[in-house]
């Protein structure tokens, strides 16, 4: 539809005005409009991601630490890969993110979808539950970290509910919970489960809103169990949300950083230490610079492969979409 | 029999009725429990940042405060030197949030308009020209996938190494971009513009082609169309990708955090300035600071609640 432009010949609209400066008319000729913002917006790309990148590939074959001139660095070829994949920091960084990150996934996309089907059952109080249910989307995850930070807390509300509980067994009810490894591993999955199951419910519930009424009345009517319609009809005409839903979740969720800073600090010990917070500390803290760079080179090869595999089924999932849509 | 079958049925329609009332019951009780837990911390939030510093880790916890104040806001409000009311324990750097706010509103107001007007023209040049191959958009996506701490650290060897080093051999002038306003606005602008264009495509797709046609056979330029024709059409759409946008840039922390020290300070660095305060924390001032950051980006969020679907999910979803 789009091509049409070039099909026909459009009258020339100033043939009576000759007035218009020739510089205008070339503005507003067809590759001009094609051309520039496309140049404008790949050039501002290439200068603040491209340039950097190839930059910090070199940088990551140099031995240079930031605290000395940078003159004094060396060529040090790919000793620095070399310490990144023999770094066990490193790898149980990574490792603990894909566990925050599958962890947190599964429970926003269970607890997502059950409130979402709940929702959408609803009438008169829809409207109030979606409002209140997407606040936390929006809220900001600096402000959600320090938000759990405080009901975490040896004093915290957390501890106020549960104090019946553990006097009855004759424990000292003012825990603090992220001083202890696997609770604080819980806490933020907790923090992260808090914030990102509004979008996963936002999702579905536009994905049961979508589903074509005249299918499920007419297993309804034809005498399926609700059982039946959901599992038979239902669930496979949400199969497209649900893919979504885990592909976009689960890019967020591998970058998770902000709770873990405001929580924890990647502590007790290496406990709460994702993968980005690992970076920042080696580069920031320590001035690890080429060691950085040439772990953020490996993460980037490493999460390509993820990326490349979420986009294209993102499209195969468009494509399904857009073509069985009546 | 007759009688007999009314009555069974009757009782049958009761049996449902009474059904349909239990599982409604059931229902709303699991809705209004997570609603409870999405209120929670907000409320626990506000609720302390009306508190004085004695009840902020009072034990057992207040969860009201006893006696409310407002304090806390007076002091991050406050202009200049505090006055000794004011002035608690690590509060002598005067951590007043007018800079932060500034900062803040200063930078993502200018990312986001750059963004808006790059992607906007760029999404059009897609939109009706395919520039850039079938698959461009997706090329785009990309780019916000990619994990921010790995920008942040070539970012930060750029603008704080290359830039400065690489003017001072060629001009002999020291430039360097780290800790400025025109960095952080590049990046920001940068790391979304993917949602600009994505968002801007399925606005700028709705408008129908023949439309632009009819115009342009009627003599009118490709500007005036634009100005006439597409703009009026999407102006709806610009302003909520620009909202949108606006929430995203707000609410980011890894970049600021990383890019800038100690002179460009957004609201999300500020905060977290309080956390690592070494005399111990803030909490009530900080709970201020969580809740003025907080009612903008919700306000904001609410007013375009319908469309957020298509940002977060990059119009993979229809409606």
């Amino acid at each position: 539809m789009a091509d049409t432009s070039t099909s026909f010949a459009i009258p020339a609209p100033d043939a009576n005005r000759r007035s218009a400066g020739r510089f205008a008319r070339w503005l507003a000729s067809e590759p001009v409009f094609r051309l520039i913002p496309f140049l404008l917006v790949e050039g501002l790309f290439v200068l603040i991601i491209v340039v950097p990148f190839a930059l910090t590939i070199w940088i990551s074959l140099l031995k240079w630490r930031a605290n000395r001139p940078f003159e004094t660095a060396r060529f040090a070829g790919l000793e620095n890969y070399e310490a990144v994949l023999t770094n066990d920091q490193f790898w149980l960084a990574l490792g603990r993110t894909f566990y925050f990150a599958g962890v947190a996934v599964a429970l926003e996309l269970i607890i997502g979808f059950v409130l979402a089907m709940l929702v959408s059952r609803c009438t008169r109080s829809r409207q109030l539950y979606t409002t209140i249910f997407l606040v936390p989307m929006m809220i900001v995850p600096i402000v959600v970290g320090y938000n759990f930070s405080m009901i975490y807390i040896d004093s915290g509300p957390l501890n106020q509910i549960l104090a019946p509980f553990l006097e009855r067994f004759g424990i000292d009810p003012r825990i603090r919970w992220l001083s202890h490894p696997i609770a604080a591993q819980w806490g933020i999955i907790i923090a992260d489960v808090w914030q990102w199951t509004s979008l996963t419910f936002l999702i579905f519930l536009s994905g049961f809103a979508a589903l074509p009424r005249q299918l499920v009345n007419a297993a309804r009517v034809m005498g399926a169990s609700p059982w039946q319609t959901f599992w038979r009809i239902e669930l496979p005409l949400l199969k497209p949300a649900i893919v979504i839903a885990v592909i976009i979740r689960s890019m967020e969720a591998l970058k998770l950083f902000d709770p873990v800073v405001l929580l924890t600090f990647g502590g007790p010990g290496t406990s709460t230490q994702t993968v980005a917070y690992f970076l920042w500390e080696q580069v920031w803290v320590f001035n690890k610079f080429s060691f950085g760079a040439a772990a953020s080179i490996l993460l980037l090869v490493i999460f390509s492969i993820l990326i490349f595999f979420g986009v294209y089924m993102l499209i195969s999932q468009r494509r399904t979409v857009e073509g069985g849509a009546p | 029999m007759n009688t007999d079958t009314t009555i069974t049925a009757e009782a049958a329609r009761e049996r449902k009725l009474r059904r349909q009332r239990v599982r409604r019951v059931g229902r709303h009780a699991i809705l209004l429990a997570w609603m409870s837990v999405v209120v929670f911390p907000i409320f626990w939030m506000i609720s302390t940042s009306f508190k004085d510093a004695g009840e902020w880790v009072a034990w057992p916890p207040h969860w009201l405060p006893n006696q409310p104040t407002l304090l806390n806001y007076a002091q991050i409000f406050a202009f200049g030197a505090l006055d000794p009311t004011l002035s608690r324990q690590a509060t002598e750097q005067a951590f007043t949030i007018w800079k932060g706010l500034g900062d803040a509103t200063l930078v993502c107001t200018t990312a986001s308009l750059l963004a808006l007007l790059l992607g906007t023209f760029l999404a059009y040049a897609i939109s009706r020209f395919k520039v850039g191959g079938k698959y461009f958009r997706h090329t785009i996506l990309m780019i916000r996938m990619i994990p921010p701490i790995v920008v942040a650290i070539s970012i930060l060897i750029y603008y704080a190494i290359i830039i400065p080093y690489a003017t001072t051999a060629l001009l002999s002038v020291r430039i360097s971009l780290f800790d400025t306003y025109v960095g952080l606005v590049l990046i920001y602008a940068v790391t979304t513009l993917p949602f600009v264009i994505w968002m801007m495509l399925t606005f700028i797709d709705e408008v129908p082609y023949t439309l632009e046609h009819a115009a342009r056979l009627m003599g009118a330029g490709r500007i005036a169309v634009i100005r006439r024709i597409v703009l009026p059409l999407v102006a709806s759409g610009m302003v909520v990708t620009f909202l949108f946008v606006f929430i995203l840039n707000w609410a980011e922390f890894l970049l600021a955090l990383t890019l800038t020290h100690p002179e460009v300070t957004t609201l999300t660095v500020l905060l977290n300035k309080f956390q690592s305060a070494a005399e111990g924390r803030l909490y009530g001032p900080q709970a201020a600071i969580g809740t003025i950051v907080t009612i903008p980006v919700v306000v904001l969020g609410l007013l375009i609640q319908k469309h957020l679907v298509k940002g977060f999910s990059f119009g993979t979803i229809r409606k």
